[in-house]
């Protein structure tokens, strides 16, 4: 079936953007912590990934505070076993201070993930959760199941 | 090259694959994602809305790829409204595309539900448009020259030190 054109031109989903108010410490974090990769084009701005072309961007607010965002605004990071995410939680609750989580929420069960949700030095929430794409080829495959 | 790459890490990720957003009319926001920026949609459940770019359906030209999932959660309020400096971004194919969606954007903003529309202007080497939809939900669309695209400063790594 073919789609109608959508209003506007566009090729692909590309970005999305956080913010930070220490960089070192935020690379830190990102890298040593959540073992993402990443590399500061601009100086205003670090660009982080993980196994695909979307990219992340963190936006420094010099002498400001990044928004303190809730829960229900995150990224989601895939881990390839439930094992990894009690790993990650593990090291969440250990290293808090050495990393200035703000947050870690318990480990949870839902439609079959295991998950827990942290909040970072700069009030960014990320989950951390054993998924990946074929779970969500199934979801669009399926179709709308609720309308 | 000088990228920093992770290893022996906390956190050993494969992809970093989803981010998620609120709305506090679904139907709306499908109504935007899909009619207006062309994304495919569904709803596995009450109050869930998935999205992500076209082509990766069963037979589609881009199955197998990685992509990115942004998925919406509807919620009674916006506890938290968002700003232009946390927003989702799509490329744009070139500069007249920004310009014809800036027209377009304006011109159906009540039918999409989408608050306000800024001009587009030229920022950190690309030319971009903002607009933002009615649940403060901020997006770019933007076209980036050719030397500076995504993946071509990703394989430059560090181009900035404190």
């Amino acid at each position: 079936m073919s789609n109608p054109a959508p209003l506007i031109q566009n090729d692909t989903l590309s970005h999305g953007t956080i913010e930070c108010s220490d960089m070192a410490a935020t690379r830190r974090f990102l890298t040593e912590f959540l073992g993402l990769d990443i590399h500061r084009p601009v100086k205003e701005a670090q660009y982080m990934y993980k196994g695909g072309p979307w990219t992340v961007v963190c936006v420094c607010v010099d002498g400001g505070e990044a928004k303190d965002q809730t829960p229900d605004n995150h990224f989601k990071l895939a881990v390839g076993s439930p094992g990894e995410v009690d790993s990650a939680h593990e090291a969440a609750v250990r290293l808090k201070d050495q990393y200035g989580i703000r947050k870690v929420e318990d480990v949870r069960e839902v439609d079959g993930l295991r998950a827990f949700r942290l909040q970072d030095l700069n009030c960014t929430w990320w989950e951390i959760v054993n998924v990946n794409l074929d779970y969500y080829d199934a979801i669009f495959d399926r179709g709308d199941r609720a309308i | 090259m000088d990228v920093q790459t992770s290893k022996a890490t906390h956190v050993n990720p494969t992809t970093l694959i989803c981010g998620t957003m609120l709305s506090t009319n679904l139907q709306r926001a499908r109504r935007m994602l899909e009619g207006a920026l062309g994304l495919e949609c569904v709803q596995p459940k009450k109050g869930v809305l998935l999205a992500r770019d076209r082509g990766f359906q069963k037979d589609g030209s881009k199955r197998g790829q990685p992509y990115w999932v942004l998925e919406v959660r509807e919620a009674s309020e916006i506890a938290v409204p968002q700003e232009m400096l946390n927003h989702w971004g799509m490329a744009a194919p070139s500069e007249a595309a920004v310009d014809d969606a800036y027209d377009k954007l304006n011109s159906h903003k009540e039918e999409y539900g989408i608050a306000r529309v800024q001009k587009p202007r030229f920022r950190n080497g690309s030319y971009a448009c903002y607009f933002v939809d009615k649940d403060s939900n901020w997006w770019e669309l933007e076209y980036r020259a050719p030397n500076l695209t995504y993946e071509v400063l990703r394989a430059k790594g560090d181009l900035h030190h404190d």
